[in-house]
């Protein structure tokens, strides 16, 4: 995309804002000027009697009913205009999928790369996919004049570019409780080159991000707990006991069997589990579907160590949670563990010492052990395995 | 016509009785009227005190008296009571029921015990919110708006507060069939609709609003309930509804609730300019026509609070084209009452100082509304503080300030007694000063990209915040003054005759305070509201 030619949102909006203020003040000024004038000229002390009992004039109406509808008229025509710059994505924007949930921002690009602050390259336009996980968010940067609500169950979209490198604010302007005001991070503008590094720097397991990506852990778990599928968990080597037309039959799970149940799920279904999985035929590529055989070959499920922080970045601990001291909606994760603190059981406080043990319970029931002075507000993840709160643990442990 | 007749028994003792149940039991226009003026001026006083509060805590970033829960909870409770409690009972509750039916030469309102149930829906609506921040999980923290599904989720005592909202309005319905009625039948012999003050215009203009547009809130506030208490998923996606539906749904109410509370202080502006300046209105059909105009045009425009929202972009062409239509009759009207002041004999009391300043403040109010009306603008200012300081300027530069006009204007008529000149004038200029301090830089954050029902802030959003915290405090210092100054007038100072202003409506020719049933006998229109010559003003 060739950005000398594109026009950027900013420059779209900008010269509306300044035509209207300009008409604005030009009006205001000559309302104002004329009471002003008209108070001095005709004030009792001056002109103890009216000099007029005129009450009215058609032309003189007539103007000022035809001058501010052409007005008015132009700057909706303007304003249109304007918008139109908003909605139509230029060709070739990267797609970036935000996903907002209380009280925090995540976001994912086209190669299954996930990250809290937005990172775009400088003069690439980026199309945005917004995604709530529960209430209506606002997308809101300031500095792009972008804004777009993030409704739940709908897709809304907004584009913009950046065409100098730097941080820009990125707010949730659509109320959305008490952590709104800390739902903030930035659009991170970085020069094409350093970009592009920054995109294929690989992190994590890519198998794992496509499981995720393409909702593969909605009904397989990582943990062993059943699932509207078989748990993934020490799947590799398994013997299963299948259902191949009708008829069960013993295997082991290897490649050509995992290969086999995403192209074609319902041909071995494992007993017990009904046939209701979607075919990954023309979804997954070649190296995707590799991938995934990777990650579940190597026991990722069962034993990679998660990364904590990572972890609690992802699913927005520290939207409430901060690293720094500073107590946000929640209390900060900062020399948590171990120190004695006091929460309320049945409206009375407790001294307790945040231990492990604490700290898991708090992850898995929210609110049951809440902290004196904040309020029982901690939403419930019930997405995270039990590994996933061990890792979450650790990393709590770490911040001193 | 305008001579001083030894005073009849006036509508404060003519029953002999006294004590509270003389009033809250009665069906006199002007005791449910003044019934109307405390409980809703009451209102504005807690609402008052909550907005000082969150200017407060907005002063600094970070924590300064409050957490982030009781702020929402703050601005939530700020915003019901200012709007469902103060501003659209307010203006029709008080001053359309103590003045519109003398007015229009009427012993009463068409339905009194109507009248009074109205009154007792209101107080009983009143009583359920205010229960509701005390009871159950709290105060509720989701915004008057009560947004979908934030509002479905969050553990706060949002169903008793929507209850309590819900009865209000059937208050509000009520009032305004019984204006309709009262305004169609009642009129006086010769008060022709040419004839009628455009004060009444503009309050059968809300009433016509009030009748119409409020059962939708109605609705909207049961399918609130039955999502939260039946689990209905009307607005919830995961069961096959639509959080925008609900949106759609809020707004078809309340954006003509915004006419609800700005229309009848468009009258007041128009009724007191003249009699300050001595001079017939200028173009009265113009403004009469306009006020029906804004009523009927604004109740099509509600999308445009939904242009981030998803809705799509043909909705957005449209609900901006109807916006910018909306616009043009109350330019007509500043233009018209600008125009009025054209050699006249102005005289810059108390009520015409908050008039003329709610020409410059609405003005501003309107002004910015442009940019709010114009899809590309407004994408970046929704949702901002610049909405806020639109809004102020709109509800409280205008709906107050012609209130706190019309205060001044009327009041003395109806207890006798008239306040100090001279600390009414200098409560004016406080307020004035302290109010542009405190909005206009509201504005600024806003367009420097400072969103709305914020806890919190970056710290390049501080010094304005200052600022506006300051002019708060200003403007409260005014807010002291206009009420003790009024408290100390209305009851203990000097009396007044029947047309203290020199006005020509009906109003000015009966006796100070009106009688129980405000004339004698029926009285016959001769002539305009405005005509100061033949109605024998001097």
């Amino acid at each position: 995309m060739d950005a000398t030619h594109l026009i950027t949102t900013t420059e779209a909006i900008d010269p509306v804002f300044m035509f209207i203020f300009g008409a604005s003040l030009v009006l205001l000024l000559g309302i104002a000027a004329t009471m002003v004038v008209f108070v001095i000229r005709y004030r009792r002390s001056r002109s103890p009697e009216p000099t007029s009992q005129v009450s009215g004039n058609l032309w003189l109406e007539v103007v000022w009913i035809v001058l501010p509808t052409l007005l008015v008229l132009a700057m909706f025509f303007y304003g249109w205009s304007g918008y139109l710059a908003l909605r139509n994505v230029p060709k070739g924007a990267m797609e970036v999928t935000v996903t907002a949930r209380m009280w925090s921002w995540s976001f994912t690009y086209p190669n299954g790369k996930t990250s809290n602050k937005l990172y775009v390259a400088v003069n690439k336009p980026v199309k945005v996919e917004l995604v709530s996980r529960d209430v209506i968010h606002g997308f809101y940067l300031p500095a792009f004049r972008v804004k777009r609500d993030v409704v739940p169950g709908m897709k809304n979209h907004a584009w913009f570019v950046a065409t100098k490198p730097g941080s820009y604010d990125l707010f949730c302007s659509q109320y959305c409780g008490t952590g709104h005001s800390a739902m903030i991070t930035t659009v991170e503008a970085l020069p094409e080159a350093e970009f592009a590094a920054w995109l294929a720097q690989k992190e994590g397991n890519p198998g794992r991000g496509l499981l995720e990506k393409h909702g593969c852990l909605g009904c397989h778990t990582l943990d062993g707990k059943p699932g509207v599928g078989p748990t993934f968990k020490g799947l590799w080597g398994r013997s299963e006991t299948v259902v191949t037309n009708g008829r069960e039959r013993h295997i082991t799970v290897d490649e050509a069997y995992v290969r086999r149940s995403i192209l074609e799920p319902n041909a071995d279904v494992v007993k017990g589990f009904q046939p209701v999985m979607p075919s990954f035929i023309g979804v997954l590529k070649e190296e995707e579907i590799k991938a995934i055989i990777g990650y579940l070959r190597t026991g990722g499920a069962a034993s990679a160590k998660r990364d904590g922080r990572k972890l609690a970045q992802e699913k927005g601990c520290l939207g409430c949670h901060s690293l720094d001291g500073s107590h946000g909606v929640g209390p900060t994760f900062k020399g948590l563990f171990g120190t004695t603190i006091t929460v309320l059981r049945a409206n009375k406080g407790v001294a307790v010492t945040a231990d492990e043990g604490y700290l898991r319970e708090c992850i898995r029931q929210p609110n049951t052990q809440l902290l004196e002075g904040f309020q029982p507000i901690m939403p419930t993840f019930t997405e995270l395995s039990d590994d996933d709160v061990a890792a979450l643990v650790e990393f709590i442990k770490e911040v001193k | 016509m305008a001579t001083v007749q030894p005073t009849p028994t006036s509508f404060w003792n003519d029953t002999g009785k006294t004590g509270i149940t003389s009033w809250i039991f009665s069906t006199d226009h002007k005791r449910i009227g003044l019934l109307y003026f405390y409980s809703t001026f009451g209102f504005f006083l807690v609402g008052v005190l909550l907005g000082l509060l969150l200017r407060i805590e907005l002063m600094a970033p970070g924590r300064t008296i409050m957490g982030p829960a009781t702020y929402n909870a703050t601005f939530t409770v700020h915003g019901v009571v200012m709007i469902f409690l103060f501003i659209i009972p307010g203006m029709p509750g008080a001053f359309g029921n103590l003045v519109m039916p003398i007015q229009i030469g009427a012993r009463d309102v068409a339905f009194p015990r109507l009248n009074l149930f109205s009154w007792w829906l209101y107080a009983i609506g009143a009583v359920i919110v205010l229960t509701s921040l005390f009871t159950g999980g709290g105060p509720p923290d989701t915004g008057w708006t009560f947004y979908v599904p934030f509002s479905a989720r969050t553990g706060t005592n949002v169903s008793l507060a929507v209850l309590g909202v819900f009865v209000i309005g059937f208050s509000s319905i009520l009032t305004g069939i019984n204006f309709v009625t009262t305004i169609h039948r009642l009129r006086a012999e010769g008060m022709t609709w040419g004839r009628l003050p455009l004060f009444v215009w503009s309050i059968y203009a809300t009433a016509w609003v009030q009748v119409l547009a409020t059962p939708i809130l109605g609705i909207t506030l049961v399918l609130i309930m039955a999502e939260r208490i039946l689990g209905a998923g009307l607005f919830d996606p995961g069961r096959g509804g639509d959080p925008v539906m609900y949106q759609h749904l809020f707004w078809i109410y309340s954006h003509p609730a915004v006419y609800i509370m700005i229309l009848p202080a468009m009258g007041v502006i128009s009724d007191v300019i003249p009699v300050f300046a001595r001079k017939p209105i200028f173009g009265y059909k113009m403004i009469a026509f306009s006020s029906l105009a804004i009523a009927a045009a604004g109740s099509l425009v509600w999308g445009h609070h939904m242009y981030t929202s998803g809705m799509s972009d043909t909705a957005i062409l449209v609900f901006s084209f109807l916006t910018f239509v909306v616009a043009i009759p109350s330019a007509i009207k500043v233009f018209n009452w600008v125009s009025t002041l054209y050699k006249g004999s102005i005289s810059l009391e108390a009520p015409m100082l908050f008039a003329l300043s709610f020409i410059l403040l609405f003005s501003i109010g309107g002004l910015t509304g442009l940019i709010l009306g114009a899809a590309a603008t407004d994408i970046h200012v929704h949702d901002t503080h610049f909405v806020v300081g639109h809004f102020h300027y709109v509800m409280f530069g205008g709906a107050g300030f012609a209130f706190f006009s019309a205060m001044h204007y009327w009041l003395p008529k109806f207890y006798g007694r008239k306040y100090a000149e001279k600390p009414a004038v200098i409560a004016w200029a406080f307020m004035f000063t302290g109010f542009n301090i405190l909005y206009f830089s509201m504005m600024v954050l806003g367009l420097k990209g400072m969103p709305r029902r914020y806890y919190d802030y970056l710290p390049e959003f501080a010094p304005l915040n200052l600022v506006s915290t300051i002019g708060s405090w200003i403007l409260a210092v005014g807010l002291i003054i206009m009420l003790v100054n009024l408290f100390r007038g209305l009851f203990w100072g000097e009396p007044v005759g029947s047309n203290p202003w020199g006005g020509a409506t009906l109003e000015w020719s009966i006796p100070t305070p009106p009688p129980t049933e405000n004339f004698d006998q029926e009285p016959v229109v001769t002539h305009g509201p405005y005509d100061f010559t033949k109605a024998g003003v001097p």
